[in-house]
């Protein structure tokens, strides 16, 4: 475990080197990241002004859940987005024999290589915007609540990162799998929205069979609402089942993998 | 004239050609927007439970909204026109152009209403197969001189698309990277374009500042026009702002454009 720890700071410590290479790169990513995550809270505030809530949820309860779709997406994004993309890539050219021939987990090795700081640096921003709407809202949650939301958002990021990896890993069957990379990126678009606005088979779709959904509205209960056995239970049987599934679809992906000549 | 007609028939052509090749990216794209619409439509149905108007609309009239808005983005959107300018100016593909009697303005312009001819078509596959679904959401306005404005605005509004992509491209002859800058525009005419929410919902005093802006009519203002959020004089009076904005948006591409090529510096032969 120390020696994934070891080998994860290092790769901390060549990414913030090379972040400080582009600074002019690092900073305007960041402001396009930033003015992004404004367009989102700004369209909450624009409707809110007219009308009170949106299938029972509160302005600011509304501000809270994409406070921490954002929290979500900027974790997955800062440590995961980079080093997943290059791994498509990698497929492709042949270049993923460098993992291979790496002393420890391959899946460890080729997902968490790259940090994107510009990814994390507006973490910071949205977990203002969720701190601030919990302030207006009144909240005083409970040591428990807070850990308990910490670990959701944890388990959300790592529900995100599985679906992301089984995407990638099937580079390892079909050629080009940006477009389904991109593609994902849209289901990111539900995940600001409470899981009470959907109806049908849209509720069946994306509550229920894609995680998008749950995965931000749950943590968000849970900080509003407090603990909830039912949910939390059912949270970590779908994070523990997507993990898995990753793990199985990248490792039966190697087997395929033939690299490419030289 | 007829000669130089002729000319760009041509590139429309050969844009349309290399264009159809990739007629399953567009679809892709088009399928991946159906579930955009489909956030919008989630969010906005329960914005409107409590209420049977938001903004003096009702439900139904902003689902148009944007259903028009997804069918002008595929018709009249710069999708990567920018990063196209921008590679052949930096892999010194335009040094042709300046070689040869073709004005190259004209030429990416034709390139792209070929583009948009085939991503336009494409566009309306996947909203016929959700026509069923969307329907009873659409209603349109009967008056007819909001067909005889709106179809010039769209006109206008694809050559304002075109043209600040254009000017993005030319950045290239002073930045070797534009993604970031292009990104950012991106969020700001997602915003003041009309695309997240219709302007008209902003506090009045913002609604009014972004009617002076170039990204208002770049989508909203011809949507607006053909859905019924605007009345008949605030539409003579866009159409006319959105002409002067046509016509900086040219000058600014031409002063681009020259000022660039004298930086420009072509290697090899």
């Amino acid at each position: 475990m120390l020696y994934y720890l070891n080998i994860w700071l290092a790769s901390v410590r060549y990414s913030v080197v090379r972040t400080m290479m582009f600074r002019f790169d690092f900073i305007l990513w960041s402001t396009v990241e930033f003015f992004w995550m404004s367009v989102n809270l700004l369209l909450v505030t624009v409707i809110y002004t007219h009308t009170d809530d949106i299938a029972g949820w509160s302005k600011y309860e509304m501000m809270l859940l994409v406070g921490t779709a954002m929290l979500i997406q900027r974790f997955l994004m800062g440590f995961f987005w980079s080093s997943l993309f290059e791994m498509g890539r990698n497929v492709r050219t042949g270049n993923f024999d460098f993992f291979l021939a790496q002393p420890g987990n391959i899946m460890f090795m080729a997902t968490t290589r790259k940090l994107d700081l510009d990814g994390l640096i507006n973490s910071v921003v949205a977990g203002g915007v969720v701190i601030y709407s919990a302030m207006q809202l009144g909240l005083q949650p409970s040591l428990t609540d807070v850990i308990l939301y910490a670990l959701m958002v944890a388990c959300a990021v790592m529900i995100h990162y599985s679906a992301m990896v089984i995407i990638t890993s099937l580079s390892f069957w079909i050629t080009n799998t940006q477009g389904l990379e991109s593609g994902y990126f849209t289901l990111f678009e539900f995940s600001r929205l409470p899981r009470q606005a959907f109806k049908g088979i849209t509720r069946f779709v994306f509550v229920w069979a894609l995680p998008v959904v749950v995965v931000t509205n749950i943590p968000a209960e849970i900080l509003i609402h407090g603990f909830n056995f039912t949910d939390t239970l059912w949270f970590a049987g779908v994070t523990v089942f997507w993990f898995g599934l990753a793990v199985i679809i990248f490792h039966r992906g190697i087997r395929r993998y033939s690299s490419a000549s030289s | 004239m007829l000669g130089t007609l002729n000319k760009y028939r041509h590139v429309f052509l050969v844009g349309l050609q290399s264009n159809i090749v990739y007629r399953w990216n567009f679809a892709l794209r088009g399928f991946i927007s159906l579930f955009h619409l489909i956030v919008v439509f989630t969010l906005w149905t329960a914005a409107y439970q409590g209420s049977t108007e938001i903004g003096g609309f009702n439900v139904q009239q902003t689902m148009t909204y944007f259903v028009m808005l997804l069918v002008l983005q595929f018709f009249i959107g710069a999708f990567n026109e920018d990063y196209e300018i921008s590679e052949e100016i930096r892999n010194g593909l335009i040094n042709q152009f300046l070689l040869k009697p073709i004005n190259y303005f004209t030429y990416r312009f034709t390139i792209y209403i070929a583009a948009r001819v085939v991503s336009g078509l494409l566009i309306l596959v996947p909203l016929l197969i959700a026509f069923p679904f969307i329907k009873d959401y659409l209603t349109f306005p009967d008056e007819l001189w909001r067909i005889a404005l709106g179809l010039p605005s769209i006109l206008l509004a694809g050559l304002i698309q075109f043209s600040i992509a254009y000017c993005f491209g030319m950045l290239t002859f002073w930045f070797l990277e534009i993604q970031g800058f292009v990104i950012l525009s991106l969020a700001l005419e997602t915003l003041l374009g009309g695309q997240m929410f219709p302007l008209d919902l902003m506090p009045d005093w913002v609604f009014k500042i972004s009617q002076c802006l170039p990204f208002y009519y770049q989508m909203y203002f011809p949507a607006a026009v053909l859905t019924g959020r605007i009345d008949q004089a605030l539409a003579i009076q866009g159409l006319i702002v959105q002409i002067g904005w046509v016509v900086l948006l040219l000058g600014l591409n031409c002063f681009l454009w020259s000022r660039g090529l004298r930086r420009h510096t072509a290697v090899g032969g």
